[in-house]
């Protein structure tokens, strides 16, 4: 097998996807070929980097603790129940009750999502049905 | 731009009379909230987004989510988790909506940043660019998976697209950020 198969297999080595018989037919590639060691060690350090650059923390621009403040002062109290906010609590309750539906292709889509589009989908079909009866009761004879 | 390694998880939680009293409209409460934990917001918002204006932007959003859903937090999980994880929806929410926008202008990082050291010799001046300059399709899921280390099917579905597509943008971001640190070194 040429280097194009084991470089592709580097970055599901690295998130740990490959299974044990995997592993050990990359590890003996990885002996013989520097260039495969090489960039999985770059590889590496760049995951390393990242994940140093993560524990760092960025200070917001000065003031910002203020203006945010100031915004969260224009909103009504979070303990009031605003319409808007019940229906939020509703569709977020909702959305971990019921998960998660895969789809092809590797998507999800919330259950929530798919029942809503259904009750909007029969109330068109309803709609339609009626008009056509209409239609139909008013054709003259 | 300050960074001072500090973890997250270590910030202590707001006491239940400081929550109580922001959750009854207290603002000054929930601005000492914000204070606290200002830096990690801002920072998953920055790594998200790649620049300063739009971080504010976002940060300042997440803590309108966290101020709205303050009724809904429960001590099952810390502060500090469920901040973060309002913070990364906020973020990716927000690069979503205004990804049709040209890019604003980036302000300078301030001298002190650059230096930092990450380790290998990389500095954090070097893979702060690098990761600008990456595609904000490679970045957003790059970032989500190698600084946040969340999984790939959280992450497709934070942003809408299929678990394959995931992979291959992480894979092509990491080998982006491979060739370009690699260069500099060379260089």
């Amino acid at each position: 097998m040429d280097c194009s198969y084991f470089r592709e297999r580097i970055n599901h080595y690295v998130d740990g996807e490959l299974g044990y018989l995997e592993v050990a037919e990359l590890q003996d590639h990885l002996s013989f070929c520097p260039d495969c060691a090489a960039e999985l060690s770059q590889l590496s350090e760049v995951r390393t980097a990242l994940a140093a650059w993560g524990r760092a923390e960025l200070a917001p621009p000065p003031g910002f603790a203020e203006r945010v403040a100031a915004a969260a002062a224009l909103e009504p109290k979070p303990s009031e129940p605003t319409l808007g906010r019940v229906v939020d609590d509703v569709l977020d309750a909702l959305d971990e009750t019921l998960g998660r539906l895969p789809l092809p292709g590797g998507r999800t889509i919330p259950v929530k999502n798919l029942l809503g589009y259904g009750i909007a989908a029969t109330a068109v079909l309803i709609q339609v049905e009626r008009y056509l009866r209409r239609t139909r009761e008013l054709k003259p004879l | 731009m300050t960074p001072s390694n500090l973890k997250w998880a270590a910030l202590p939680d707001p006491t239940p009379a400081e929550l109580a009293r922001a959750v009854d409209g207290d603002v000054d409460a929930f601005k000492k909230i914000v204070q606290r934990y200002q830096g990690m917001v801002y920072s998953v918002a920055y790594n998200v987004l790649g620049n300063h204006t739009d971080a504010e932007d976002a940060a300042q959003e997440a803590f309108l989510r966290c101020y709205r859903k303050l009724p809904q937090y429960r001590s099952e999980a810390t502060f500090s988790t469920w901040l973060f994880r309002l913070a990364l929806t906020a973020s990716v929410d927000y690069q979503r909506r205004e990804r049709r926008r040209p890019e604003p202008v980036e302000v300078p990082e301030a001298a002190d940043q650059t230096q930092v050291e990450l380790g290998d010799g990389i500095t954090a001046a070097t893979l702060t660019a690098a990761l600008r300059d990456l595609p904000e399709d490679y970045r957003v899921p790059t970032v989500l998976r190698d600084i946040y280390g969340l999984p790939y099917q959280e992450i497709a579905d934070l942003t809408a697209r299929p678990l394959g597509t995931v992979k291959v943008m992480v894979h092509r971001g990491r080998a982006s950020l491979r060739l370009r640190l690699r260069a500099e070194r060379e260089a």
